[in-house]
Parts: structure tokens; sequence; C-alpha cells
């Protein structure tokens, strides 16, 4: 069991989503970016390279900086998102990062520089942040 | 900002193991030690009943701009990016060889010129081209076997029509894009083949969306609707003026109203299959918005004449596009997609579809902005655009 959000919470996540090759084809695959989350006033930093998340790390705002775009979404939010995941094993369409995006006035997916080819990683990538999304069903999750 | 990240991007790219250089093969023992052969002009005499045993020629083995180049592949494979070291990482301004030569060979005297039409890199280059085709080529997918065809089941008539007309329209852009793609990848210099390769992969790629509407729309039922307007399709088409301001349509209009169609698409999906292919196809279809972007960025950043170009081209699509838009197909069947029915549509779907165009405006005119393309106010924009850019202000 791993409480949401913290480290171990996408640690748990990241060694099931390095751990599955089905994820690694049909349109996912290599990835290569700095994404940060940002869970109402927690920072979170992944580093995603190559086929794998290869580090989770807990961040402030000012490393929100150097991301190339970052998920914003409140507490509750996440919390709908990451339950709708494990009912359904994965996120049904209301759920989805693509959805979740378009819902917000301001999109899911935003940065502080600006830089539309760095921001435009999250649509280039997305199908692996689903997967990566995806995979906490397969863990315990406490709020 | 956006070009300090994007040139040490590129600088990251570069950055492979260094070559060293020998300074030819004519040192190479082994070349020395090469048995005799029948050369071919030996080989004529031999036809001719006069057999006659002459040393090999190798000429051709004395010749190379840098030889002893060893890139090693590093933690992500030997990428195409990574061969550009030492003169074979020399990309400059012009290329004025009108031949065939690859970067980095030596050129073969009397070749008559093929007559490039695109032979500056301002007309074509994007620092992330060689990174978006090792992209395509990593993340590609197959719609024969990795859509899940079985989650289609029987949907009411007006909707599955609604998809298949959706579908039919969708399939004809994939198709523009592979024409206008081929249709100007062989007027584009050897100098520049790493936007040549990306280009080659997106054309792929417009392929697999042209099989999977088509597969889409024939799979349920149902079959192809009606030919869109293409009025868009022509414009993108026929824009002979040069090759950024074709990718300003294809991209910056065509892509971005593709991209936000499939985004409210994968919203709204029926089924697994199509939620696959829409947001399959999106991820795609962001690796040509990315080159498009990169692209018209390099070319604003060195030609100062270039933004008022291309404020004056997409003026000129404004007015196809509107066009486009008029003609009820599309919008019906997105309206009836979206609010789930005919009954759905008339309202719940056609506010969606008013939502949806609002953001296309949005999108489309953000990245003009980012770009320094100065466009017209929402209010001189020609209906139905106007209604779209002004509600995209508003939100």
């Amino acid at each position: 069991m791993a409480k949401f959000p913290s480290v171990r919470w996408f640690d748990a996540v990241r060694e099931v989503f390095n751990g599955d090759e089905s994820v690694q084809g049909g349109g996912g695959g290599y990835c290569n970016c700095i994404a940060g989350m940002k869970v109402g006033k927690d920072v979170f930093v992944l580093t995603f390279e190559g086929v794998e998340c290869t580090e989770a790390v807990k961040a402030d705002d000012a490393a929100l900086d150097d991301v190339d775009f970052y998920l914003d979404m409140a507490p509750a939010d996440w919390r709908e998102m990451i339950s709708n995941i494990h009912s359904n094993n994965g996120a049904d369409r209301h759920h989805t990062l693509n959805t979740l995006d378009l819902e917000r006035e301001d999109g899911l997916a935003t940065s502080h520089h600006g830089d539309q080819y760095r921001e435009d990683l999250f649509f280039r990538y997305n199908q692996t942040f689903q997967y990566f999304f995806n995979a906490s069903a397969r863990i315990r999750t406490d709020f | 900002m956006a070009k300090s990240s994007k040139a040490s991007k590129a600088k990251t790219a570069k950055k492979a193991p260094a070559a060293s250089a020998k300074p030819s093969a004519a040192s190479d023992p082994a070349i020395a030690a090469t048995p005799t052969l029948v050369s071919s002009q030996a080989q004529g005499k031999a036809d001719s009943g006069q057999p006659e045993k002459q040393g090999p020629v190798l000429d051709w083995m004395n010749k190379t701009r840098q030889w002893g180049v060893r890139v090693k592949p590093g933690k992500a494979g030997l990428r195409l990016g990574d061969l550009n070291v030492g003169i074979y990482g020399e990309i400059p301004m012009q290329w004025s060889d009108q031949s065939r030569n690859p970067r980095g060979a030596v050129p073969r005297k009397g070749m008559p010129p093929v007559g490039y039409a695109v032979r500056e890199k301002v007309g074509m280059w994007a620092d992330s081209a060689a990174d978006l085709y090792e992209e395509a080529i990593q993340r590609r997918w197959a719609p024969a076997t990795d859509v899940p065809w079985n989650t289609v089941e029987k949907l009411p008539s007006d909707i599955e029509r609604a998809i298949c007309q959706v579908c039919t329209e969708l399939s004809q852009f994939a198709n523009v894009e592979i024409e206008t793609i081929a249709g100007w990848q062989h007027q584009m210099v050897y100098g520049y083949h790493e936007v040549k390769q990306y280009l080659a992969t997106a054309s792929f790629d417009a392929a697999r969306h042209y099989e999977c509407f088509r597969k889409r729309a024939l799979v349920n039922g149902g079959g192809l609707g009606v030919e869109g307007p293409g009025q868009v399709n022509r414009m993108i088409l026929e824009s002979s003026g040069g090759w950024s301001a074709t990718v300003a349509y294809l991209v910056l209009v065509r892509a971005v109203f593709t991209m936000t169609i499939l985004k409210y698409l994968a919203r709204h999906a029926y089924n697994d299959a199509e939620r696959f292919i829409y947001e399959h196809v999106l991820q795609d279809k962001a690796r040509l918005l990315t080159y498009g972007l990169d692209h018209l960025h390099f070319a604003v950043a060195h030609d100062d004449e270039q933004p008022a170009v291309l404020a004056t081209v997409l003026a000129i699509g404004d007015r196809v596009l509107t066009r486009d838009l008029r003609d009820p197909a599309l919008r019906e069947a997105l309206a009836i997609i979206f609010g789930r029915g005919i009954r759905g549509a008339r309202r719940q779907g056609m506010e969606m579809y008013e939502e949806m165009m609002a953001d296309f405006m949005q999108t489309h005119l953000g990245y003009c902005r980012w770009l320094g393309i100065a466009r017209a106010p929402a209010e001189a924009m020609p209906p139905p655009l106007n209604r779209h850019a002004g509600a995209s202000v508003a939100a």
C-alpha cells in the first residue's frame, strides 16, 4: 500500500510500468522528457528515458521551471483519476489525460517557460504517460 | 526562450563520440594486398575472346572527405542524429550541390543537375528532424493488429453514419498529407537528409491514418460517406510558393484542426478501438506539429520577411478554410457523435462542436503568436472563423 502523492507511490508505479513490455510497442516506446506532477502544493518530477521512467523525486515549485511540462490538478481531481483507473483497470474515456486536458480551461499540461516545442511533448508521448498512470491500477493506493 | 531551449536540444542531439579522421585509404596495406581481379575493361576483352588480367583500379578508395569515423551507439542505440560528427555534421545554410550526392561524400564530376527547388536550409530545416525520425520508427503501431477491433459493437444508425462520415473526411485529410509531402520531398536537396527522412516517416504515418480511418468506416456495417468539400485540400496541395508556406497550411491549419478533432473524438469514443485510433493518430500528428513548428520557428528566425509572408499566407488560408467550414457534413457528423445521436446533436452536440472550434482557433492563434506571425483580430476574420476566434479569445 503506497500513499498518494508520495515518491513511494510513484516508485511503485514506475516498477510496474518499467516491467511491462506490452506498453513499449503499439504506439508506446521511447520517451525522453522530464515531466512535473503538481498535486495541489506538492510537486514531483518524473524522468522518462528510453522505455523507462527512471526516476521520481519530490521537488518544489522552482523545479517546475526546468521540466518540459507539468500536469497540474487539485488533489481531489488526482484522486478521482487514480480511483477511476483502479476501478476500470485503466482510465475510462472521462478520465484519460486527453479528456482531463480538454476539460480544463488552461489545459492539464502546462509549463513556466511557454516553449511550445517542450510543452507539446505531452501530446507526442501521450500514450506513454497514459500507460504510466494506467499502471497504477496494479498497485494498492491509499489517499 | 524557445530558441535557446531548442538550440540546447540540438547540441545534445549532436553529442556523440567524436570521430577521428585518418588521411585516406591509400595507405591501407589491405588495399595493396588485394588479389588480382579482372577489371571491367578487361572483362570486355574477355567477352571478345581475348582474356587479359589486370590489377583492380581501386582509385575510388583514395577518395573520402573524412576517414576513420567510429560513432559508438549510446543508451538509446545508434541514432541518426548521432552521426553528425566531424565533416558529416557540417550542415551549411545553403546547399549548392545539385546532385544526389549524400552529405559528406565526395562529389563526382560531370553529374547533371537534378534541379531541386528547395536548396536552402531556411526553406526546410528543423533541429528536431533526426529525433522525430527515430521517434516515428520507435513509436510505430499497426492498425491491423494493435487496434482492438473486437471492441467495436453495433451502434445506432445515425451514430454509425456520423462516424463513417468523419472517417471519410479524415482519410481524405491523410491522403492529402501523403501527396503533399511526396510532392515536395523530391524537390528538397540531399544536404538536409534528416528532414527528408523524417518526412518519409510522416508520409508513412499518414498512410497508416488513411488505412485506419478507412478500416473503421468499413468494420461495423457502415461504409464510406460523402467526399469532403476539399477547398483546404486543394489549397495545401496547390501551394507552390515554397515548402514553408505549405507547412503553414499543412501544419498550422490542417494538422492543428485535425488534432483538435481527434482530441474531441477520443473524448467521445464509442469503444476502445476508436479511442485507440484517435489517441494514436493524435500522437503521430503531434510529431508533424513539432516538425512544422520547429521548421517555421527556424524560418522566421533566419528570414526577416518570413513572418509577414506567413501572415499573408494564413490570411488567404482563413478564407479557404471558411468555405470548407460552411459545408455541413463534417460539422453535423461531429455534432451527432458528440451528442450521441441526432437528438443530442441539436443542442449538446453543437455546443461541443462550437467548443471544439473555439479550442482549435485558440491553439492555432497561440502557435502563431509563439512564432511571431501577426494574425488579424477575431472581428476581421471571415465568418464563421470570426465567431470561433472570438469565442477562443473570450475563453
